[in-house]
């Protein structure tokens, strides 16, 4: 007996049969789960407000113009955000067009081509990507990921793409280069995210009806029509949406990063240069932050970052949600 | 009195057989408490020496076990010491529990000036902010740490020397690559490859990047009027592209490793406990120093207190000094409400200060004791410490 039967069964029975207990249950069962998402909202809400109080300091004595210095000078007590939130959007970008392609693509494996057993073993391995601890992925960083793929990859881009003065040159891969990098911080946030951006899009491709493919397949189109023209099509907002929660992991990811990014906090074009993100320098820098108008600068940073991740979430959300209304029947 | 020699003559037969097996310069160290008397028994290079110490009684009616917690935060540079010094003095005293938190020296001050902890450690200096802030809070020096230069030159197997004017422009960003006759002057016997230098630093707030930066300070007009001293700087190396920040001694460390032409500064304690190739330098005196605990110990030794017992001791003029080192605080208040704490806490870091036993547990995690050219200085500021008003070291 699936869900549906038992919910339609239920319907049928007389609300009188049912008794007044069960809606007394009803009413705090409501009151609880009601408390429940208060809380949530309340500490949304409370987080806001604590790094909007707190970064008071600085938003009285830096003003706008923390929004557009690239100066952070502890020392003269000088702050400006914009390296590290450059720094948090180059990683997040170049993480999100590594990871969303292959992402996709092993999505659409799992849902349209894998052969069902073959199907839980590769869902598991992908669910177990995400359960690595962020730590764990920097010490990779550091250790596999810099010396054996980063360094020979980075100084190749460098001496056939990011030498001035000689065709084809690319700001981007300008040197100099050592290892530690807004590149490397961008390769280790790649498999990061990967595991997000899978699993969702796989979800979502999973919840396009089946009535779509049949109809694609009945009018004559091959598997790859199908899935390029009409399943994906469908689910398109849905995969968007993937690809945003990826990018807001990458956005808030600490550890990793700041193992592998260099932890400079310069303006540069860059990939191969090392760069600095705001989770990073919050992490780094707030255990010795002496001075009030010193940490109330680390909590605007966190403050922006806040309101960043809050802003992609709910953008994602959005998109999810639009592709989950439009499809009411649900594949098995 | 037949048994405990008993007891005592196989001490000392298996102190001696563990030392015969061990390298020869580490000392064992068994610490009986008997009553009011301590036996501690030091063994250096094979020759057992047994003192006797006789310790202040402690005053009655003995304090319940474990009822007096002193909660403290702050610096982790010396983490490791303070809870093997906590743990070891509330053997002595079993009333007393100490819980030092960690968190780094900014959240120490945050917290002493909060009331949330009864002590707290720093590595930095406070502020005269701080003090119009809180009166009432007095610096007590502990151990003295020293910095020194990893370095990784893929070819190069001899240790370099440096001294202030280079470290100064490779942190600048001046000196840009091994081969540079500035280098190579200090180097005469070895062949430095041409390879750039790639620059490290902490990325996290740091007491070691206070030291390192106030020397580069000291050393240099143009450092001091440029990024200045202090737990996170700017680094004018970063903007030539060529630094980059590594997270902790551990992240400088493999950064530098990972790195063929890496230079970074680490604590001592750190580079010595991980085998890293470090640099000897040239101190103020014009010689050539390698870094260890005596030569950090030297650095201490004309140490200029100010009236807050706050010191720098970078750039020593003494002959056999190592140039980059500091103290560590304890941040105390000069007056406590609590009477029990008060006396609790003049009763550790006096013990901290001035016991050899603690100065061994010091030296043997590679932290510089206070050497006893400085100690009366610092007891005075430990034996004033008052409660509501009343002295809690009675004269």
């Amino acid at each position: 007996m699936n869900t549906c039967t038992v919910a339609r069964r239920l319907r049928h029975v007389p609300t009188s049969a049912l008794g007044r207990r069960l809606e007394h249950g009803d009413v705090l069962f409501r009151a609880v789960i009601a408390l429940a998402a208060l809380s949530l909202l309340g500490l949304m809400v409370g987080v806001g407000l604590m790094l909007w109080l707190n970064s008071q300091p600085t938003r009285a004595a830096a003003g706008w113009s923390f929004l557009t210095s690239t100066v952070w000078n502890p020392v003269d007590e000088q702050f400006g955000a914009v390296p590290f939130i450059a720094g948090t959007l180059t990683t997040s970008l170049v993480a999100l067009l590594l990871a969303f392609p292959l992402g996709l693509l092993i999505a659409i494996f799992l849902a349209e081509l894998c052969p069902a057993r073959l199907r839980h073993v590769l869902g598991f391995m992908v669910e177990l990507l995400a359960a690595i601890p962020s730590v764990v992925y920097g010490a990779w960083g550091i250790f596999v990921l810099i010396p054996r793929v980063v360094t020979p990859l980075g100084h190749w881009l460098m001496q056939t793409l990011g030498t001035p003065g000689r065709f084809p040159y690319l700001p981007i891969f300008e040197g100099p280069f050592f290892g530690a990098s807004n590149l490397a911080a961008g390769l280790v946030l790649a498999v990061m995210i990967l595991p997000t951006i899978a699993a969702i899009s796989r979800d979502v491709l999973l919840a396009v009806p089946r009535s779509q493919r049949e109809a694609a397949l009945a009018i004559g189109a091959t598997r790859w029509e199908a899935i390029w023209q009409v399943v994906l099509p469908y689910g398109l907002s849905g995969i968007l949406g993937a690809a945003i929660l990826g990018l807001g992991r990458a956005l808030g990811e600490t550890m990793a990063v700041t193992m592998v990014v260099g932890n400079v906090a310069q303006l540069s074009a860059s990939l191969l240069r090392p760069g600095y993100t705001m989770a990073s320098v919050i992490a780094n820098e707030w255990g010795e932050s002496r001075t009030i108008l010193y940490s109330s600068a680390l909590i605007e940073i966190g403050l922006l970052l806040f309101v960043m991740s809050l802003l992609l979430n709910a953008t994602a959300r959005l998109l999810v949600w639009r592709v989950a209304r439009k499809t009411p029947e649900q594949r098995a | 009195m037949r048994t405990r020699s008993v007891l005592l003559l196989a001490l000392l037969a298996v102190v001696v057989l563990v030392t015969a097996c061990a390298p020869k310069t580490q000392v064992v160290k068994e610490t009986v408490v008997v009553e009011k008397v301590v036996k501690e028994t030091v063994v250096v290079a094979g020759t057992p020496q047994v003192k006797e110490v006789v310790v202040t009684p402690t005053p009655k009616p003995m304090d319940a076990p474990g009822s007096i917690k002193l909660n403290a935060s702050g610096a982790t540079f010396p983490q490791p010491l303070y809870e093997d010094w906590a743990f070891a003095f509330s053997q002595r005293d079993p009333s007393v529990v100490i819980n030092y938190a960690g968190g780094g020296s900014g959240q120490g001050i945050k917290d002493i000036k909060a009331g949330t902890v009864d002590f707290a450690g720093s590595d930095a200096l406070l502020k005269d902010a701080d003090y119009q802030e809180k009166p009432n809070l007095q610096l007590i020096p502990t151990v003295a740490g020293a910095v020194v230069l990893a370095y990784n030159i893929k070819g190069v197997d001899a240790t370099i020397t440096l001294d202030a004017d280079t470290v100064v422009k490779i942190y600048q960003g001046k000196i840009e690559n091994w081969k540079d006759p500035a280098i190579a002057k200090l180097n005469p016997e070895i062949k430095f490859p041409d390879l750039p230098i790639n620059v490290v630093h902490r990325s996290d707030g740091s007491g070691t990047t206070n030291i390192f930066t106030l020397y580069l300070s000291a050393v240099s007009e143009e450092w001091k009027n440029g990024p200045g001293a202090g737990t996170a700087v700017e680094w004018p190396v970063d903007k030539l592209g060529r630094g980059q920040g590594g997270k902790g001694n551990p992240g400088v460390a493999a950064a530098v490793q990972n790195t063929n032409g890496a230079i970074g500064y680490v604590e001592l304690a750190y580079a010595k406990s991980n085998n890293i190739r470090y640099a000897k330098m040239i101190n103020a005196a014009g010689n050539v120093v390698e870094a260890s605990i005596p030569s950090t110990m030297a650095a201490i030794k004309d140490a200029k207190f100010d009236d807050r017992l706050g010191a720098i001791i970078v750039n020593s003029k003494q002959p056999d000094a190592w140039p980059i080192a500091g103290f560590t605080y304890l941040i105390i208040q000069k007056d406590y409400q609590d009477c029990k704490k008060a006396e609790k806490i003049v009763n550790f870091i006096t013990w901290a200060l001035t016991d050899p036993g603690a100065a061994d547990r010091a030296a043997k995690l590679l932290y510089a004791p206070l050497p006893k050219e400085v100690l009366p200085r610092v007891m005075e500021a430990v034996n004033k410490v008052t409660c509501n008003g009343k002295p809690v070291v009675s004269k």
